[in-house]
This record gives C-alpha cells, sequence and structure tokens, in this order.
C-alpha cells in the first residue's frame, strides 16, 4: 500500500505524523491565521501535490516524446514494448467491459435475482455456473471482477469460480474463433468445449468439498447508507479498475517478456515427445498469456504438436496465465492464487488426457 | 494512491487508448483492426469514469462518505453473519461485509500496482512502439509449418486466385499465397503472375532475402509469420516495403515436404508503409 511508499503524503489520518508536520512548516504558519488545520486542509495539500506530481510526469512525458522516442533504435527493446502494449490494449476493453457489467451487478441487481437463478446447494450450482459461462462473451480479464461481485452478492464461492474458468473457455466468441482456426475438425471443437467444461465443473466441484473461505480475501467495501446506486456503480468500478487493471499490467509485462525471450526452436525439439508435448503447449499457454479468442489461430499453427498437445494449449491458456494469474491475485489474494492455480492445472490436464485419448 | 491520481491515471489511460484510435492509427501496430471501436469505446469510459471520480472528490462527495461509513461497518458485519443473506436485500449498503469478517481499510486508496497502470501510458507517448517486424521474423526463426493434411479439400480457397481470369495479375496475401504453395495438389498457382506486398528480411543462412507479412488473429502477441524467398532481386534494406509481382517457383515433389517457398520476380517496387502492417 501506499502507506509505507509515500509516507509523507499519506500523514493526513496519524496526528503524530512528525515527517509531514516538518515538511509542511509553512503550512502551519498559514494555517494559524485560519480556523483549525483540520484534515480538508492537509488533504487539499495532498490533493495539489497530487495534481502537481501528474502534470510533472506528463511533461516529461512529452519532452521524452519529442527527444527521446527517435533515440529508441533496440529492435529487441521495441518488439517487446509492441508486444506489452497489444496484449494491454487488446485486453483493455475487455477488462472495461468486464468491469462495468461487475459494476452494475453489485449496484443494480439485488441479491434476492441470484438466489432464483443460481441454486443454493454450491454442489448444484457449480454445473448451472458452469452451463451459464457459455452464455458470457468476453474473455479472461472480464471475468474476474465478475466472479468477485458474483461472490459478493452471496453466490457460493465454488460456483463463482466455476464460471470465472468456464465464461473465457467455451464463450460463443471463442468456440466460433476455434471452429474457423479448425475448419475441417469438428472433433477439435467438441473437444475443446467438453474438456473445458469438464475441467471447469470438476474444479468447483473440488473447491465445495475441499475449499475453505478464508483462502479467498475479498476486498470489504462499505458504503454509506445513503449512497446512491450511481456512486456505488462508480466506486465499485473505480476500485476494480484499480486492481484488476495494475495486475493485468504485471501479466502482460511477464508475457511480454517471455514472448521476446523464449525461443520456438526449443519447442519444436520436443513436439514429437508424446506426453512431454502436451505439458509443453500445456506451459506456453500459461507463459504467452494470449487471450482465449485468439489461442485457437495460434494452437493451429503449432502444426508439429499432437491434436491432444494442440487442446491442452487450449484448455489451459483461458484458465492458468499469467496474466489471470496477477489479476487473481489482485481480487482474491495470493493465498486464494497458491491453492486454486495448482488445482486447475492438475485437473485441466487430467481433463486434456481423458477428452483428447476418447476423441483423437 | 489517492483518489485524485486514480482519477487522473484513467483519465491518462482513456487518452493513451484515443490517442491511439482516434488522433493516429497507432493501434494496427498492436491489434487488430476491429479492435479499434472498442478501444475508443473503453477510452471514453476510463476519461468519463476519472473525470467523475476527480469531480467527486474535489466536491468532498466520497470524503463524507467515507466518514459516514466508518461507523455502521462493524455493525453490519456483525449482524450480517452468514446466514443473514435475505435479510441484506433491502439496502445497497451491504456489499462486502458479510463473508469478509469486515477488516476495515480504507477503500479510497488503491494499492501500489495500480501505479503500474501508467507504463501502458508511457508506452504509447514516449515508445509508441512500432509494428513487428524483421527482427521478430528473424529471432522466430521457421514460419508456421503447414496445416494437417487430413484438412485438405478442393473448395477450401477463399482467395482471389478462385475467381480471377486466366491471364489477370492476382493480388494475394502472403499467407495465402503460402498456404496454396503448401496444400494446393491442383498446383493452380503455377503459372500465374502474382502481386504480393511486404517488408523485406534479409536471409542470413543463404542467397536471397525473404518478403514477409505478419498475420495477426487478435493482437501482436499472437502474431504468425508468413515469408516468400526472392533470390532474383538484390537484398533491399530490412523492414522497408515493397510489392512484388511475379510467378510461384513450383518444387518437385511433395508440396507438403517443401520447407520454404520461392517467388521468381518480374517487377519489385518500393511502396510506402501500407496502413495495417499485419493482414
Amino acid at each position: 500500500m501506499s502507506e509505507r511508499t509515500t509516507p509523507e503524503r499519506d500523514s493526513a489520518p496519524d496526528p503524530a505524523a512528525s515527517l509531514g508536520d516538518s515538511i509542511a512548516a509553512g503550512w502551519d504558519e498559514r494555517a494559524d491565521e485560519l480556523p483549525p488545520a483540520d484534515w480538508g486542509k492537509e488533504k487539499s495539500s495532498r490533493r495539489t501535490g497530487t495534481v502537481w506530481l501528474f502534470a510533472l510526469f506528463t511533461t516529461v512525458m512529452a519532452i521524452a516524446h519529442a527527444w527521446f522516442t527517435d533515440e529508441l533504435t533496440s529492435q529487441a527493446f521495441l518488439a517487446w514494448a509492441t508486444i506489452f502494449t497489444a496484449i494491454s490494449f487488446q485486453a483493455l476493453p475487455f477488462l472495461v467491459f468486464g468491469v462495468a457489467l461487475s459494476a452494475a451487478l453489485v449496484a443494480f441487481v439485488p441479491a434476492s435475482a441470484y438466489q432464483r437463478f443460481i441454486p443454493n446447494k454450491p454442489g448444484r450450482a457449480v454445473p448451472v455456473a458452469g452451463i451459464s459461462g457459455a452464455l458470457l462473451p468476453g474473455c479472461e480479464c472480464a471475468s474476474v471482477p465478475i466472479a468477485g461481485s458474483l461472490i459478493k452478492r452471496g453466490v457460493a464461492p465454488a460456483a463463482a469460480l466455476t464460471f470465472l474458468l468456464a465464461a473465457p473457455s467455451i464463450n460463443p466468441i471463442v468456440m466460433i474463433a476455434t471452429a474457423v482456426a479448425f475448419a475441417g475438425q469438428p472433433e477439435m471443437i467438441l473437444a475443446r468445449f467438453v474438456a473445458s467444461l469438464l475441467a471447469s465443473v470438476v474444479i468447483g466441484w473440488v473447491w465445495v468439498r475441499f475449499g475453505k473461505a478464508d483462502w479467498l480475501r475479498l476486498p470489504s467495501r462499505t458504503h454509506a447508507p445513503g449512497a446512491s446506486k450511481w456512486q456505488v456503480f462508480r466506486e465499485s468500478m473505480l476500485h476494480d479498475m484499480m486492481h484488476a487493471g495494475g495486475y493485468l499490467v504485471v501479466g502482460a509485462l511477464a508475457a511480454a517478456t517471455l514472448n521476446v525471450m523464449v525461443p520456438r526452436e526449443w519447442l519444436l525439439a520436443v513436439a514429437e515427445a508424446p506426453i512431454i508435448s502436451v505439458l509443453v503447449l500445456a506451459g506456453l499457454a500459461v507463459l504467452l498469456s494470449i487471450c482465449s479468442e485468439a489461442d485457437a489461430f495460434v494452437a493451429v499453427s503449432l502444426t508439429d504438436f499432437s491434436p491432444t498437445a494442440k487442446l491442452a494449449f487450449m484448455v489451459i491458456g483461458p484458465i492458468v496465465d499469467l496474466k489471470l494469474i496477477a489479476m487473481q491475485a489482485g481480487v482474491f489474494g495470493w493465498r486464494f492464487v497458491a491453492r486454486f492455480v495448482p488445482i486447475c492445472l492438475v485437473v485441466g490436464l487430467l481433463s486434456t488426457f481423458l477428452i483428447g485419448g476418447i476423441l483423437f | 494512491m489517492n483518489r485524485i491520481a486514480q482519477g487522473l491515471t484513467l483519465v491518462l489511460l482513456g487518452s493513451a487508448a484515443l490517442t491511439s484510435t482516434l488522433l493516429t492509427d497507432m493501434y494496427l501496430n498492436w491489434v487488430k483492426a476491429g479492435f479499434g471501436p472498442f478501444l475508443i469505446a473503453a477510452g471514453v469510459v476510463m476519461v468519463l469514469l476519472g473525470v467523475l471520480v476527480i469531480t467527486a472528490e474535489l466536491r468532498g462527495e466520497s470524503h463524507a462518505l467515507d466518514e459516514e461509513a466508518a461507523v455502521p461497518e462493524g455493525a453490519a458485519a456483525a449482524e450480517a453473519g452468514d446466514e443473514g443473506r435475505s435479510e441484506l436485500d433491502h439496502a445497497v449498503s451491504e456489499y462486502g461485509s458479510g463473508k469478509s469478517g469486515g477488516h476495515g481499510h480504507d477503500h479510497s486508496r488503491a494499492p501500489w500496482v495500480a501505479w503500474l497502470l501508467l507504463f501502458p501510458v508511457l508506452a504509447v507517448f514516449v515508445i509508441a512502439p512500432p509494428a513487428l517486424g524483421s527482427y521478430t521474423v528473424e529471432s522466430t526463426g521457421g514460419s508456421a509449418g503447414p496445416p494437417p493434411r487430413d484438412e485438405r479439400g478442393p473448395s477450401r480457397f477463399t482467395d482471389n486466385l478462385s475467381e480471377a481470369a486466366p491471364d489477370e495479375v492476382v493480388e494475394l496475401n502472403v499467407q495465402e499465397f503460402v498456404m496454396r504453395a503448401w496444400i494446393d495438389e491442383e498446383r493452380e498457382l503455377a503459372g500465374r503472375e502474382i502481386e504480393l506486398t511486404g517488408f523485406a528480411v534479409p536471409n542470413p543462412e543463404g542467397e536471397g532475402w525473404y518478403l514477409a507479412r505478419l498475420q495477426m488473429a487478435c493482437c501482436a502477441a499472437d502474431a504468425v509469420v508468413n515469408k516468400v524467398l526472392i533470390t532474383d532481386h538484390p537484398a533491399p534494406e530490412a523492414d522497408t516495403w515493397w510489392r512484388v509481382r511475379g510467378t510461384w517457383v513450383e518444387p518437385e515433389g511433395d508440396l507438403y515436404e517443401v520447407s520454404q517457398h520461392e517467388i521468381s520476380t518480374s517487377s519489385v517496387e518500393e511502396v510506402t508503409n501500407p496502413p495495417d502492417p499485419y493482414e
């Protein structure tokens, strides 16, 4: 938190903040003339500081744009920057959409609405949530904040998590993209749908059986009883944007770095080995963090690999990847990620091997 | 990160999205053209949200809300308990308080990680990342392999070649050309005058150079390389764009075994960069 990083600007709530006082010595003199040196005063000086900070940032950017941009010629750095920007900007519309939808769920839909649609028993709610994942057109960036708000509205965590996994894996856009990429191979489309749905539902059931409530950290937010629905909407959107958005950038940084650094020849070297090739493509899906709506096109281009390995790429990618891990950590906490991600990997791989074994 | 900073960050990020779509075509370097309208919408929403947050903060509205909230929070969490779902229906105020035990934190602050949202802003305004080019082609090594055999069918080609008159010059994507060269058992490409557009990539291992183009499904992270070898024209500078006319150098034997495709050129002319560098 910023309490630690910028103590001098955070001193307002703490009456014993001597650093802030000594810096603001000049302020005290003037404050003596006015009514008490209260919160509002310090707060406004902090605000002014923030505005100056951003003004400085913008000026530095403008100078750097004029003087520095043309000096950047390192090909590897530019390729990295391009991929980082590409991942960020490709995810941004989905993130904004997901954040707006989840804020709307929090602000405008009463909790009773969920109880009508989603069964009370978590064990039965999980498959319902899995199927309803097929309805939301979006990618994994949208589903993380939505799952968070579902849990807050009283939906069983296991069901919300199943929705989180199923929505980016089997929604209509993803299935159409898969059908386009794997034209003439209907069994691949079927395999993706079945394996992803199976994995999501099984993970949900595992969570029902073994999950503990305190693994999930949900941000506790409280609003005054007088807050209007629009204020709740605005606050919820801002909060989710800052959390999920910040971690999205972390994921994009990591994915871009690996995308540029991992040579494709390493992959081809293992393409022939039956089980290892499946694990390698599953690992690649985790590292590359490609949007689930695009991963089929990449999978189809990995022609040296077996169908099961390509299936693993498409089943694992939407449920575990760097960008998703970072975003989940932002919304649910690291304690959650440390348990949830291994379960997803294991169940996703088992489901891939099972469906791949039956269909191919 | 205080609320003014959060609002300003959103405004900057939204402006970056709007600058790269409305004022310039930069976004085409990173994502598919179809993302344009969505990026504009996302940019507008972020700028609006940022402005709203800043205005509310300056009016002191959210501050007042926080202070009011500080008192009922503990009480609400205590009475809500675990079973209290239905009794919470009546108010908007309850959300978030039930399960998490009501450890109050100042929700008007964002975590440090939110500062990273300024990275994409820096990337757009300072680095202005160009489209992927010869560096990516060279470091990717081989291009994508041919699609599996069982996919083949006579009616799978929807490119210009299927409709063109026999003596017409046919404009193809590099990807369409490579696909034809790899899997078209009818060899319809043979003897036809083809026009391709792409950028130059040096061939470090052998003679000639490549005319390449990156194929993109969604964003630059999933770009796939397609390239055609040219040996009868001196290699131009890397990353310059060229429009090439010529005919396919038909290989002997099984098309599927071919590792790279070659075109023998009749004309090679430089072009200014096409607006969308990907295909």
